[in-house]
């Protein structure tokens, strides 16, 4: 479609006011990590590397970090297996049920956070009567992991068909020799996009955190929620602001990267 | 002798769709048989059914006097070639040959040189190190025949092996899979929607209509002599006439299918007279239709292609003549399914 050059200036113009409204605050974030200035303000007096050596030797901060990765690895771990699971059960096979199935696999991923929440929080506490931990925690986050891990291996599988598990058991496979052969070999791309999408989500996810992990369990979106306000420490929040982003986009960019270049495989 | 593959009541239902109804089927051993049908006439069910890719609703496949109707696709003794090739795209072409070797436990250099062994026997040497992506469609196929048949099963399915290939390279295909079928005398199974692969590859022919076999014998048979209209355009063309018709052509008065290359434009006496309505150049020959004079229908006859001096004409006069071993008494439409 050709458009004309007043249109192609103003769309140009709304795109680049919408990309800076975005992109314009992350960038304050990291002036703010390298401010003098104490508190937030705007703008920055001077530059320093301060907040940055302080934020290296907060331990809160790194046991945060740690707690973040390990309930981001556990989680994704749980949704992989599941999802994929899922994936093959789906794609491959009719049963009854199988739309409302596959409806309540993904629905966790557009549910309010908040009311996952309150739902598993009142489920663990109340139902089961058990209290809140690390465990807990990281089972909620499973629920909404498992949906990127199975949706990525469904289509995945949707898109090839039965034809190379057919050529395979044709040819003498069995259904385990076929899925580490073949299913497993195809779908691994696919498996890795879900699974680095579900650890950016675990990651930085902090409603369904906040009713689900237990006292003393403090992942590092908690942790800065906890420190924001607090004075001195607004700069070093910043600092691991920006150390959440860079950790949450690197993932992200890899997976993309790795469906797009699988769906290129597949076409050919 | 017992059958390589008997097929006993065979039927297939989908939902409320009919694929494949009481199906009774005798293959040889060591034949090349086909399975001719417009898509969704069943064929490849029965193909599928064959290969144990599909549980039939009821009846029973046996293999070589075995009743396999209970078993998985990797417990029967006999390989596919898809019509896509399902070549597994993240191996080297080799290691797609060598794939049935591997799962059976075949010894790494064993297998390496059977593999070895059948893409040479498809003329592949020296592109055992590709992936399927960098192959053409022609050596795309040829990697399929070779993985299926490096297993020497010993009957071989193909699902519309030569859908994909332009039509040089179909025709190429052909004989190389006459002759791979010849060199290694089992049982070939060939599913297609070409009519003329069918009558140029096959000992016999299974034609399918709505999930049954309508006609069943050998290429001659079947085009020589087809049972009924169905059959009679679908397999090659025909003028199909009218048992009125048929009798003012001295033939019995029953609806006939006439094969154009049968009809005679030039009759000596006793022809019925006509007009030429279009006169259609094809190459090698011409397809000429013509007006029957006081008969209100038309006939084609196929002339070869002679030289401009003796082209015909739009308009021009004929006496038509129908050579009576030419013509196929039908019987009526087959019943519906």
């Amino acid at each position: 479609m050709q458009l004309g050059r007043v249109a192609r200036w103003v769309l140009g113009g709304i795109t680049t006011v919408v990309l800076a409204l975005i992109y314009l605050p992350l960038g304050v974030v990291f002036l703010n990590s390298i401010s003098t200035s104490e508190s937030l303000t705007w703008p920055p007096p001077g530059f320093t590397l301060e907040w940055w050596r302080r934020a290296m030797h907060s331990e809160g901060a790194f046991e945060a970090l740690g707690m973040s990765v390990m309930v981001a690895l556990a989680a994704s771990a749980i949704a992989l297996v599941l999802g994929t699971l899922a994936a093959m059960a789906l794609s491959r096979h009719r049963f009854f049920g199988k739309e409302s199935v596959n409806l309540l696999i993904v629905l966790p991923i557009a549910l309010p956070g908040i009311v996952t929440g309150i739902a598993l929080n009142n489920a663990f506490r109340t139902l089961m009567g058990v209290q809140l931990a690390v465990w807990t925690l990281i089972i909620a986050h499973a629920t909404f992991c498992i949906v990127t891990v199975y949706n990525n291996a469904f289509a995945r599988l949707n898109a090839s068909g039965t034809r190379l598990e057919e050529a395979s058991m044709d040819l003498g496979a069995g259904l385990f020799t076929t899925f580490r052969l073949v299913t497993f070999p195809h779908l691994k791309s696919a498996l890795m996009a879900g699974g680095l999408l579900a650890f950016a989500l675990s990651f930085d996810e902090i409603i369904v955190t906040t009713f689900t992990a237990g006292t003393g369990v403090t992942t590092l979106p908690l942790w800065i929620l906890q420190n924001m306000f607090r004075p001195n420490q607004a700069p070093v929040v910043a600092v691991i602001a920006v150390i959440l982003a860079v950790v949450s986009v690197v993932p992200l960019a890899i997976a993309q990267r790795l469906t797009a270049k699988d769906a290129e495989a597949v076409s050919r | 002798m017992e059958p390589a593959i008997r097929l006993r009541g065979l039927h297939k239902r989908f939902g409320d769709t009919v694929a494949v109804a009481d199906l009774d089927l005798d293959i040889a051993a060591g034949e090349f048989f086909s399975m001719l049908g417009p898509s969704g006439s069943g064929k490849t069910t029965v193909l599928r059914v064959i290969a144990g890719f599909e549980q039939p609703t009821a009846g029973t496949v046996e293999l070589f006097g075995k009743d396999v109707t209970a078993l998985a696709p990797f417990a029967r003794p006999v390989n596919t070639v898809f019509q896509d090739y399902a070549l597994f795209p993240h191996l080297s072409v080799i290691a797609n040959v060598e794939y049935g070797l591997r799962v059976a436990g075949v010894g790494r250099r064993e297998r390496r040189a059977q593999a070895e062994e059948a893409l040479a026997s498809v003329r592949l040497a020296g592109l055992e190190d590709r992936r399927p992506h960098e192959l053409s469609g022609g050596q795309r196929q040829r990697v399929a025949l070779a993985r299926a048949v490096v297993l020497r099963p010993q009957a071989l399915l193909l699902d519309e092996p030569l859908g994909a290939l332009d039509l040089k390279l179909r025709e190429q295909m052909q004989v190389e899979l006459k002759e791979l079928q010849r060199s290694l005398g089992i049982t070939f199974i060939f599913v297609t929607h070409d009519q003329d692969e069918a009558l140029t590859l096959s000992d016999r022919v299974a034609v399918f209509d709505a999930g049954r076999v309508v006609q069943l014998g050998t290429p001659r048979e079947v085009y020589d002599h087809p049972r009924n209209p169905f059959i009679a355009s679908f397999v090659g063309s025909s003028t199909l006439l009218e048992p009125a018709i048929a009798e003012a052509f001295g033939l019995p008065a029953v609806a006939t299918a006439v094969r154009p290359e049968r009809v005679t434009l030039d009759a000596p006496a006793g022809g019925v007279r006509g007009t030429i309505a279009e006169v259609i150049y094809t190459g090698p020959e011409h397809r000429i239709v013509v007006d029957l004079e006081g008969l209100g229908t038309r006939i084609t006859a196929l002339e070869p292609n002679m030289g401009a001096a003796h082209e015909r004409r739009r308009g021009d006069a004929v006496t038509v003549a129908i050579d009576p071993a030419g013509a196929a008494a039908l019987e009526s439409e087959a019943p519906a399914a």
